[in-house]
This record gives C-alpha cells, sequence and structure tokens, in this order.
C-alpha cells in the first residue's frame, strides 16, 4: 500500500517525501543535516534543546526540524545567519549551565556536545557558567550518574520509562533547578534500576557512563603474578569495529589476536559457555517438559538485567526461572577450576576479564556468593565494548590491520548456537536446536528459525518437537515483558492452558546486540546490521548445535560429569529472590 | 430538582430573579470576603432577623469595584437601587436604620458607576 | 416616597472637597421650594467620573451633569421641582461606557442559585443551540461573531472547534483553562465565583459543537471558592438534566467534572494542560499534533479561556451578528481588564474592543493614585509589555497592541508612575518567568536564569553596557527557539522597557542610580542636617544600627552599614530624612 506522498522545499531543493515525515529526516535526502543535540535517532523526539529550528515560509514562528511534520508545499530555510546565530546562543547558553572540564571526561573525543560545539565554531563562554552542585551516584557499579553534566535532553528518562518499563529515573523539580534522579532523591542503587545501561547507550554527554573498569584490567595486565585470561561475548566481535568506521563486521579473529597482543595469556570466547548453558537450559526444559518436575514456561535467564527486573517486578515468576548462570560467570568459573586443574595453575592468581556489550553484567559479578562458586571471585572485572575500543587505542595497536588468530579452544571453541546468543531470539534458538534432539534423540534437518529472528518486539511462534506443538516467545526490550508475563500469570490464575511453553528475555532491545555498554548512537539499522553478522557467523560455522561442540562435550566428559548433574548444579546453577523495588 | 424541558426552561427564564423589590445584595467573591464581606454579610443577616424586616439578604459576584469592597447593593420599594461601598458595621448598620427602615438614602458611601 | 434622588459629589482634585458645600446649597433650594419632601439629596463617595468638576445626577432619570458652578446649582434644582427637561448645557454625556457581557450577571444574581441565571436567560443559549442551530449552524454563528480567544493568543475560537468537529473520533472533549496565572490578572476568577453557570453553559454549547462527551475544568488550586462555586454549578446543571444524559431532553449527552492544578503557571499552556490532566508532568509539547486534532489521550480536544466561554451563552441567543457589533474591525466583542497597580479605583473593567487606554485607566479608573502623571501600563502579565504614557491614546485591541511591542494577554492592566522603576518591573516578571519555567527546553530554562542575572547585575549597581547587548540577544533566541509561549514572551517585559526606557537602563548601568528610587542597592539615604531635630527616632527604628549620633551632635547614616530598607525614611516625622 503506497503511502501518500507531500511536495516541499527546502533551502530551493524540490522534494518529495512520505507524508508525516519529519522536517528533519526529509532534509536527510537532499544531503542537509540541520545540527541536533537532544534528538537520537533510536528514540522520539523531546523537543527540548531548541537547536533543529528552522524557518518555515509563512510561520512567525521557528519550528523544530525533529518533530515538525512536512506538509504540502512547505518552503523551509534551515540555514542563514539569523538561525545560525540563534543555535549558536542556545549552544552557549547549554555550555553555561555545563562543567568546562572535556579533556577529564570519559566522553572526550566522543560526546555529542562536544561534536557540536566545535562544529559551530564557538571560542568564547559569553555567559556566566554555573554549575548544578550535586555529588555523582557511583553507587549500581554499572553505571555512573555525574548531574553536573547533564543537558536534561530526556532521552535516558524516555528510554527508563516508556522503553524498558523499569521508572527507575524520573524529572525532579522544575525550571533551573530540574535534574535527572530516581524518583524519591535516593540513590540509583536504592531503585528499581536494573544496570540495563540504556541510558548511558543514549546519553549525549558524560552525564551517564560506564563505571571504568579499565584501570584494574591494565593494572592486573601489568602484575607479573597475575595470570590474565579474557572472554570476549557474541556481540562484541560484531560492533568492536564500528570504533573504526566499520558496520556490520565480524572481528573475532582480529579480537583474539588484540587480546593476546594486550598482554591476556589466555583468550576464551563467551560463546563456548553458551554452548554449555545450552546444554544445562535444554536438559531443564526437557526434564519440565517431559517429567512436569518443575512448572512451565520455562524462562532464559542469561541476561543479568532481566534478572534483576523479574526479582523487582515479577516475583511470582522465580519458580518459571532457569537457574543456569548467565554465560560469562560459567566461563569465569570453569577458568578458575577446570581450566586451571588441567593446566595446573592456582586459580588466586587468576584474573579473568569478561568483555561484554554490556553494562548490567558489571553488577552481576558480585550479586550474590553463587558468583565466587569457584571459590574465588569467578568474573574478576567486566569491560564493555566502548571501554575496549578506548583500550585499544591506549595501546597503540592497528587493529585494523591485525592478522587473525584462533582462540584457546578448551574454552574458546564454539558451535554456530553459541554466538547466535548475542542477538534477539538467539537463545532461544541454540536452545530449540538441543532441546529437539535431547527430547527426540534426532537431529534437525533444518536448524535455522526465521521465526524468532528480527527486531519485532514481541515474537511469538510455535516449534514442533515429535508432534507436540511447543509454545515459544521472545521478547526484547523490558517493556515488552509486560504482554507476555500478563498473558502466564492470567492463564496461571484461571487455570488455563499455558499460553506459551519457552520464553526469552533479553533487557536490551534487539538482545545483547544492542547493549548499554555498545558503540553510541544505536539504531534499528544498526541493530540488524550487527544481528545480520552474527548470524552469518552461526551459518559459516561447520558445527551449528551445542550439543555437537566436541570441546563441550569433553568438558562434560572431564569434569562436569552430566548437565543437571551435582557438579554442573554447583558451578553453573544459581538461585533467585525476591527484592524490593525502593530500598528507602 | 427534576430534569428540565425546554419548555420548562423558557417558563422559569421569563420569571424574575429578584423576587420582590425589597432585596440587600453583599459582594461575596474572594475579592469582597479578602475586604471583610463575610462579616459583613452575617452582621446584616442577623440585624434584619432580629428587626424582623421584611427584605432578603443576598449574596452575589464582584461586580467589578473592587477597590470599593465591601460592596452592598440595597433596594427598597419607593427608592432607587443603589450600591453602599466601604461597608463596615457602623455603615451596615445605617443601611439597616436609615435606608430599609428610614427610607432615607445613606450619605457618603454610595458608589454609582456610569452604566 | 420620593419621587426623584439627586447623588453629589465633587470629582475635582485640585481643591478641597466641594460636596458637603453643594449638598447644603441643594438642599436649601429645595427646601425653599417646598420640593425636600419629594427630591431626595444624597451625599455619595463615587459617581464614576472623575476630574469632571462638581457632579450631579438625577435618578431615575439617569441624567448627569458636570462641572457644575455654585450658581448652577439653583438652575438644576429649579428645573427639577417644576420638572421641567435636563439642563442641556450642564448635561454630560461620558464618551466612553462600560458593555457588560461576561459580567453580564455578575454582582446581579446569587451565583449559588442556578434559578437567578435561568431567569437572566440563561442556557436559552444553550436551547437555541440544540433545537435551532445544530453544531454546523453554531459554530457558523461563532464565526459570524468572530470572537476570538481570551486567554492571550486571540485565536479564533469557531476555527478551533471547527478543526475539532471535522476530525473523526469515538471521544472528544472540553476543556476550560481556568488556570489563570499571570500576576494581578483575576478576571476568570470573579467570573467563575460570580457568575459560574455562564462559564458552565459555553462549556456545555462547545462541547455540543464539536460533538465532545467529556467535559473538564482546569482549576487553579489557588481559587478554592472558584472551585467550590463551580462544584455547586455542575451538581445543579445535572439536577436540572442540563448536564449527564439526555440534555433538555435531546440525545445530547455530557459528563463534566474539574481537575485542580497544582500549583505551576506553564499548565496553563494548553499541551502543558493536558499533559497535567493526564496524571503526567506538566510540561509543553511540540504543535504539531494541535490539541484539537489529537489532545487529552490522544483525542480531539478543545481548550478555551474562562471568558471566551463566558462569551458564548449570549453570542449564541442573540446571534454572531449582534456580537459582531461591538469591537473593531478585527476584535470583536468586549474585553474584561484586571486593572491595578498605582491606580485609584482598582478593580474590573469589561469594555468594547476599541477603547483606548486612557479611557481605560483615567476616565474609568480615576487615573493614578497619587493624582500624578502615569508613567506607563504594562500590559498582558509577565508575557506582555509597557506602554508608554504618550502612547495611552491607542484603542485597545489585539492587533495594536502586538505593533506596541506588548499583548492583550489575559487582561491584566497595570498602571505605574514615577516611583515605579522600568528596571525593577521587567525584573519581577522575569523572576516569575524563570520560578515558573518548566526546565524542559534549553532556551528558557537556562536563557531566563540568564537573563535575570544581569538584570540583578544591572539593579544592584554591577551592570555593565555589554550586559544590554546580552540581553537582547538572549531574548532573541529565546523568543525564537522556545517550545512553549511562556518562554517565547517571557522576554517581552525586557524588550519593551529597552525599547521605550532604555535611559533608564543606561543610567542604572552607567550612573549607578535609579531614577524611580526603587532599586534598593542604588538608594542613599542621608540625613539633612537642617531638618533634622535630633530626635533619634532613626537610629532606635533602624534595624542594623547604622544609625550613629545623638542629641547634641545630630544624627548620620553610616553607608557601609546600611541595608536601604527605608525604615528611617518612614519614621522620620519631619522628612529629614534625603532619599536619593
Amino acid at each position: 500500500m503506497t503511502k501518500k506522498t507531500v511536495q516541499a522545499k527546502i533551502n530551493g531543493i524540490l522534494l518529495r517525501v512520505e507524508e508525516g515525515t519529519t522536517i528533519l529526516d526529509a532534509a536527510k535526502k537532499v544531503q542537509i543535516k540541520i545540527p541536533t543535540l537532544c534528538k537520537h535517532p533510536d528514540l522520539p523526539s523531546s523537543a527540548a534543546c531548541g537547536i533543529c529550528i528552522v524557518k518555515i515560509k509563512g510561520a512567525s514562528k521557528m519550528a523544530r526540524a525533529c518533530c515538525t511534520p512536512v506538509e504540502e508545499g512547505m518552503e523551509i530555510i534551515t540555514h542563514d545567519p539569523e538561525i545560525v546565530e540563534i543555535r549558536r546562543t542556545v549552544i552557549e547558553l547549554i555550555l553555561s549551565n555545563h562543567p568546562n572540564d572535556c579533556l577529564k571526561c570519559a566522553r572526550n573525543n566522543d560526546c555529542e556536545l562536544q561534536r557540536l560545539t566545535a562544529d559551530f565554531g564557538i571560542k568564547e563562554e559569553s555567559f556566566s557558567q554555573f554549575l548544578r552542585e550535586l555529588p555523582i551516584d557511583q553507587s549500581t557499579k554499572a553505571v555512573d550518574l555525574d548531574p553536573k553534566k547533564c543537558i536534561l535532553c530526556g532521552r535516558c528518562v524516555h528510554v527508563c520509562q516508556e522503553n524498558q518499563d523499569v521508572w527507575a529515573l524520573s524529572f525532579l523539580e522544575r525550571g533551573i533547578k530540574t535534574r535527572i534522579s530516581p524518583a524519591g532523591d535516593i540513590q540509583l542503587a536504592d531503585s528499581p534500576c536494573v544496570k540495563c545501561g540504556q541510558c548511558a547507550a543514549h546519553c549525549p554527554t558524560g552525564a551517564f557512563v560506564e563505571q571504568d573498569s579499565t584501570l584494574p584490567v591494565w593494572k592486573a595486565l601489568q602484575d607479573p603474578s597475575k595470570y590474565c585470561v579474557v572472554q570476549i561475548a557474541p556481540a562484541v566481535r560484531v560492533s568492536i569495529g564500528e570504533a573504526f568506521g566499520y558496520t556490520g563486521k565480524n572481528f573475532t579473529k582480529k579480537l583474539y589476536a588484540l587480546l593476546r597482543r594486550l598482554g591476556f595469556q589466555a583468550v576464551f570466547d563467551t560463546s563456548f559457555a553458551a554452548d554449555v548453558t545450552i546444554m544445562e537450559e535444554a536438559s531443564e526444559f526437557e526434564q519440565r517438559l517431559l517429567k512436569g518436575n518443575r512448572p512451565l514456561p520455562l524462562i532464559t535467564s542469561c541476561c543479568p538485567s532481566w534478572v534483576d527486573f523479574m526479582e523487582k517486578f515479577y516475583t511470582d515468576m522465580i519458580d518459571h526461572f532457569s537457574s543456569c548462570k548467565s554465560p560469562h560467570e560459567i566461563l569465569g568459573v570453569l577458568s578458575k577450576t577446570y581450566y586451571a586443574q588441567k593446566n595446573k595453575i592456582d586459580p588466586a592468581n587468576i584474573f579473568m576479564t569478561s568483555i561484554m556489550p554490556c553494562t548490567s553484567k558489571k553488577y552481576e559479578i558480585t550479586r550474590n556468593e553463587e558468583m565466587f562458586a569457584s571459590g574465588h571471585q569467578d568474573i574478576d572485572a567486566v569491560l564493555c565494548t566502548r571501554e575496549l575500543s578506548r583500550m585499544i587505542k591506549q595501546a597503540g595497536i592497528d587493529f585494523e590491520s591485525l592478522p587473525e588468530e584462533e582462540s584457546d579452544s578448551i574454552l574458546g571453541e564454539y558451535a554456530g548456537a553459541g554466538v547466535i546468543f548475542g542477538a534477539t531470539g538467539g537463545v532461544m534458538e541454540a536452545a530449540i536446536r538441543t532441546a529437539h534432539y535431547l527430547v527426540t534423540g534426532k537431529e534437525l534437518k533444518n536448524v535455522e528459525f526465521e521465526s524468532v529472528r528480527g527486531i519485532k518486539g514481541i515474537k511469538e511462534t510455535e516449534i514442533d518437537i515429535s508432534g507436540k506443538k511447543i509454545k515459544i516467545a521472545v521478547a526484547h526490550g523490558l517493556g515488552n515483558v509486560e504482554y507476555i508475563l500478563n498473558k502466564v500469570r492470567q492463564a496461571k490464575d484461571n487455570n488455563e492452558e499455558i499460553p506459551y511453553h519457552f520464553i526469552e528475555v533479553m533487557a536490551c532491545p534487539g538482545g545483547c546486540i544492542g547493549g548499554g555498554g555498545q558503540p553510541y548512537m544505536v539504531t534499528d539499522e544498526l541493530r540488524l546490521k550487527r544481528a545480520k553478522a552474527i548470524y552469518q557467523d552461526d551459518s559459516d560455522k561447520k558445527i551449528r548445535c551445542s550439543h555437537q561442540n566436541p570441546y563441550v562435550k569433553r568438558l562434560y566428559k572431564e569434569f562436569l560429569g552430566k548437565p543437571l548433574g551435582e557438579v554442573s548444579e554447583k558451578f553453573l546453577h544459581t538461585h533467585y529472590k525476591p527484592r524490593p523495588l525502593y530500598k528507602k | 430538582m427534576a430534569k428540565l424541558t425546554p419548555d420548562e426552561l423558557e417558563k422559569i427564564s421569563k420569571s424574575n430573579h429578584e423576587k420582590s423589590s425589597n432585596w440587600i445584595k453583599v459582594g461575596m467573591s474572594t475579592c469582597g470576603i479578602a475586604a471583610g464581606a463575610g462579616e459583613i454579610f452575617d452582621f446584616l443577616l442577623e440585624e434584619v432577623k432580629k428587626r424582623n424586616l421584611q427584605i432578603e439578604v443576598k449574596k452575589c459576584g464582584c461586580q467589578g469595584n473592587c477597590y470599593a469592597e465591601p460592596l452592598v447593593e440595597v433596594s427598597v420599594e419607593g427608592l432607587p437601587a443603589v450600591t453602599y461601598g466601604k461597608v463596615n458595621k457602623e455603615v451596615a448598620t445605617k443601611i439597616i436604620e436609615k435606608h430599609v427602615i428610614a427610607k432615607m438614602l445613606v450619605n457618603d458611601y454610595i458608589y454609582d458607576s456610569l452604566t | 416616597m420620593y419621587e426623584k434622588t439627586v447623588l453629589i459629589k465633587d470629582t475635582d482634585l485640585r481643591r478641597e472637597d466641594k460636596t458637603r458645600q453643594a449638598y447644603t446649597q441643594f438642599l436649601d433650594h429645595l427646601r425653599q421650594n417646598d420640593q425636600h419632601s419629594r427630591i431626595q439629596v444624597v451625599r455619595v463617595a463615587d459617581v464614576g467620573l472623575y476630574d469632571k468638576g462638581l457632579v450631579i445626577k438625577v435618578l431615575p432619570d439617569r441624567i448627569t451633569y458636570a462641572n457644575v458652578q455654585d450658581r448652577d446649582l439653583e438652575r438644576i434644582a429649579n428645573s427639577l421641582c417644576e420638572n421641567k427637561e435636563a439642563i442641556k448645557d450642564l448635561v454630560y454625556k461620558p464618551k466612553v461606557k462600560q458593555e457588560k457581557l461576561a459580567l453580564r450577571n455578575c454582582g446581579k444574581i446569587d451565583p449559588e442559585n442556578i434559578n437567578e441565571y435561568i431567569a437572566c436567560g440563561g442556557y436559552l443559549g444553550l436551547k437555541r443551540a440544540i433545537f435551532e442551530l445544530g453544531a454546523e449552524k453554531v459554530i457558523e454563528e461563532v464565526k459570524t461573531g468572530a470572537i476570538r480567544g481570551r486567554g492571550g493568543a486571540g485565536y479564533p475560537t469557531w476555527l478551533k472547534w471547527n478543526f475539532a468537529c471535522k476530525v473523526s473520533s469515538e471521544q472528544k472533549f472540553v476543556i476550560c483553562n481556568a488556570d489563570e496565572g499571570d500576576p494581578g490578572a483575576y478576571m476568570d476568577r470573579s467570573i467563575l465565583e460570580g457568575d459560574p453557570h455562564s462559564v458552565l453553559e459555553g462549556l456545555i454549547v462547545a462541547a455540543f459543537a464539536v460533538g465532545a462527551s467529556r467535559a473538564y475544568f482546569y482549576v487553579r488550586a489557588e481559587y478554592p471558592l472558584a472551585v467550590e462555586r463551580i462544584e455547586k454549578a455542575i451538581k445543579a446543571a445535572y439536577d436540572y438534566g442540563l448536564l449527564g444524559k439526555n440534555i433538555l431532553g435531546s440525545s445530547f449527552c455530557l459528563d463534566a467534572e474539574i481537575r485542580l492544578g497544582a500549583g505551576a503557571f506553564v499548565c496553563g499552556e494548553e499541551t502543558a494542560l493536558i499533559s497535567s490532566i493526564e496524571g503526567r508532568r506538566g510540561t509543553p509539547h511540540p504543535r504539531p499534533p494541535y490539541p484539537s486534532i489529537k489532545g487529552l489521550w490522544g483525542k480531539p480536544t478543545v481548550i478555551n479561556n474562562v471568558e471566551t466561554l463566558a462569551n458564548i451563552p449570549q453570542l449564541i441567543s442573540k446571534g454572531g451578528k449582534w456580537f459582531a457589533q461591538i469591537g473593531t474591525e478585527t476584535s470583536k466583542g468586549t474585553k474584561v481588564f484586571a486593572v491595578t497597580g498605582k491606580v485609584k479605583n482598582s478593580g474590573l473593567v469589561e469594555i468594547a474592543m476599541g477603547a483606548t487606554l486612557r479611557e481605560i485607566v483615567v476616565d474609568l479608573c480615576g487615573g493614578t493614585l497619587s493624582g500624578g502623571p502615569i508613567k506607563a501600563i504594562q500590559t498582558g502579565g509577565p508575557s506582555g509589555g509597557v506602554i508608554p504614557q504618550e502612547l495611552l491614546d491607542t484603542p485597545v485591541d489585539y492587533e495594536n497592541l502586538q505593533k506596541l511591542g506588548s499583548i492583550m494577554g489575559s487582561g491584566g492592566m497595570i498602571v505605574m508612575d514615577e516611583d515605579d522603576c522600568m528596571v525593577d518591573i521587567p525584573k519581577f516578571y522575569l523572576g516569575f518567568c524563570v520560578d515558573e519555567s518548566c526546565g524542559k527546553c534549553a532556551p528558557c530554562r537556562i536563557g531566563g536564569f540568564q537573563m535575570l542575572n544581569y538584570l540583578k547585575k544591572i539593579t544592584e549597581g554591577r551592570g555593565e553596557l555589554n550586559d544590554l547587548i546580552h540581553l537582547k540577544r538572549i531574548s532573541y533566541a529565546m523568543q525564537k527557539a522556545s517550545l512553549c509561549g511562556l518562554g517565547q514572551t517571557a522576554s517581552n517585559p525586557v524588550l519593551s522597557t529597552l525599547k521605550y526606557f532604555e535611559n533608564e537602563y543606561i543610567e542604572h548601568i552607567v550612573n549607578k542610580r535609579c531614577p524611580a528610587g526603587k532599586c534598593n542597592h542604588l538608594i542613599t539615604y542621608k540625613v539633612i542636617e537642617d531638618k533634622c531635630k535630633r530626635c533619634g527616632l532613626c537610629s532606635t527604628n533602624c534595624p542594623v544600627n547604622a544609625i550613629s549620633g545623638d542629641k547634641e551632635k545630630g544624627y548620620s547614616i553610616i553607608q557601609e552599614k546600611c541595608i536601604k530598607c527605608g525604615r528611617c525614611f518612614e519614621v522620620c516625622k519631619f522628612k529629614a530624612i534625603y532619599k536619593k
């Protein structure tokens, strides 16, 4: 169905666009970039900053290009001395309320406000400075909030309230005293915050940044007594290239080389641990389905923000959660037990770093005592993709020209199923591939399931496992959880047939590839590109299913015994408990 | 009160909102009340009751001369309706004794605008 | 009883009050002719005329004589005794009269009695709308009447209704905006307290015209009496079947309720008001989409001001043509103005559009309190500007005021005299806007704050000429880049005073002097030695012990300690304190 189009002029150039297109988007079609600050391509406009104003012929007021739709016959001017002067004044006003310490800021060289100021060539501070004298909130151990740097664009509030449905952030007070904080003016750690980091991923300045873990990692790498090992998550390999201008390119093997150059003595891959997770989780599913020892639906648990969200908002679902830890924690404990024993290394000296697309995992590593199952802290530090980019530059390595290397296969060789964890629907697809085998004893002819792929917020489908219809739901972005779990609650309340057997939830839109620690300026287009590269990695692999991974088989034979066995339970599983939404 | 039909509405509209020509209206909007009209209203009511006068004391809204509040409009048969301003208890007493009972307008307190 | 009543008042301000003398003389004349029991004479406090000499009014004929001289008293007395016609050369015909449309019932009826409202023609507009006109013709009538929004924007009311009427939606809303927030404006409050049914009827007609099923009164919580009276009005309307199902027996159904504001001036702005009713933070949102198309909960919503709605019932029952006869070419009807400040008779004035500022402030309200010249009149509240004395003969309508750099606004008119400082006034208004800014958009939030800082600098004697350049620059940016009317117009008082009174700004900045004697930091208090009687009253009253001295040596003020509170100036009985 063709949508109605409208014709208009922008800076004298005639163009035709779909009805409802904003002036901002329409201008892009004729190579005009209207400057913006508060607008993020991933979010609806809040119309807060006032920088994207344009002139419309016949209108007395200037309009905001980010939210004004083009109408038939409109004549728009985007740049003229008057408009530019107003934009400069607004930027200078914003700067007068923002600290001047770019050089020491985590966003130096990667800050939207800095870029805008530089683009406008602003060299003077016309107005006197005044700052919000409020302390930095570092309570979550995952994301830091510095209210001084906040320009009140509102992106974080929108993401936290509307997209993630967590409501940990809101606007407090009004006028010049406006600030962003959890309701009740408490610390983030005492609020419903689930540490997903979507606030940090969308913040234009240094107000929300991931808590830095590069320093402890550098320290460990330089400590001769430490045996440094590292693992990379599936989502990192397809997004690290963006720091160097590559989108949707898979840099797995270069990453292995890079990490060795940085000084890590063993390079593992979280995708391997993902395979192990599938062994455990698919076995759980098989048990619940066939033996009914615990209730269905089974809900995935590899996303720590999702786990935190469930422990706060859906405590009635605790019984449904897979008790399996997240893949990187599994690899952490295995590195300090299985790997350490096999290579006769004292696990007390092992420093395990996880490189994740995630901020949440920074909080997860000290979540409870079960994260110390190896007898030591299983994961010592978590770096997110953005931190790794900075470390690469600091280490002076020409990343693009690195040769390709292999990982330490004992905990590094993965099946296709392991790597697709990075995309929404990937955990489900990986689980089905193995669950089918466990339940029927037969391998699937076609291991690809299009119905769980893609960026639709809620995906509902049915899979046939030897005649039985298995109902599946996949959600990404915590705002999409309510619909699915309400259906489950309703069925439970009314003693009806359960609407789903298996549910996958990823807190971040797009899955891990859209994580809170990923490179900035994510859009659905970028999410699809990153996901495509992941699925390509899967289809390039000879071994597609977790249970076919020879190294996984070896792990169980030599160490774990069997899935859900005693050793597995000790090291690879965890427990959940209800947590309060507000601690004060 | 039952729901009105259009005809019943017409009928009420033709009635007189001032049931008799003897009434006292006290301006009882915020401007008047802030100037003390509440007490004046109560005082007038009491006096009328005490002296058994056949005159209704009512409240009305602000008629615009806020600088002269408390405003009291008095209509007594045989005299033109006038508005007294800056009415205190003393003036109110005069209104009762002189205007209502003795049927003579009180000097020095009438506010008569153009309309 | 008395056949005629004669009211006497001397309105000449410059001489000794002759009222009593004229009264006695007139009464004597009547006694001489034995007419004193037929014609009563009364001294009055006010005759609605000012500076017109001795004024005599004859009731019930409604004859007004002005500038009456001593010798004329006898003539007038005789003409009354002999029942002759009015003496033409003494008759005064006022040029300007109030015309009460929105305030038609205020002060006449008991606002809590629906029968009194109906007895004055109430709800006949609604009856005509439903049974004679129908929704489309109602909008036609409003279009003919050409009434424009009285809340300040002056948007044609019929257009708003028409947009909402034409959109098809299973639910539509109408809202009465009673969040009157301009400092000094209380027209809406008076209408709601004095004649709530007029607004309710207007709202019901609006709902009928656009097809709404639910009506809201958004009233600021600071108006408890208005809320109480609206509540009673709504209940009475429900009882009479003028609200609820099948209004007046027709198929039209409407429910109405009150929603309270929570202390935010910005929630008078349409989109912020809608946000507030929806339970969200009261901040404006970009338009388009306009509320008429997509408003409350995404549905077509019409928001009208109290005064606009109060005019609707008469417009409908008497017809748009009748309404359009009143006012000017572009601004039809009347406007209620709240005239306050340094004016003799502060209060509400309702007058046809096109009356001049002088007619309103001097002819109707008596001019300045002190009797001195008017320095300027501030119109339109914090979004408006000042009109200087030389432009007081401007006819008031939407366009004219805008041309002068101000706006009609909701109708506030603040009279200022020489003691009002033209830098302090915009500082006050800007402080109000900074306080009330919602904080969403950077231009208003930060721009307003920076502008206020500059004005504080200037009024505290630390100003620089460059500050004026910064003020203009930020004003311009705020005008163009702010999200809503609050930010867009917050700089109007500054720009307007800069336009007409730039010399005062320069005085403050260059000479560190406040010509009006208002800005505390720029005032110096000194003891005038030859007037000082050495009583020491100033010293005992000084809160910071800044006045030293004794009976012998006399007293002097220690400037470094002086906090410019003005207490010494107030208490000195001998006017021996010099303030400049």
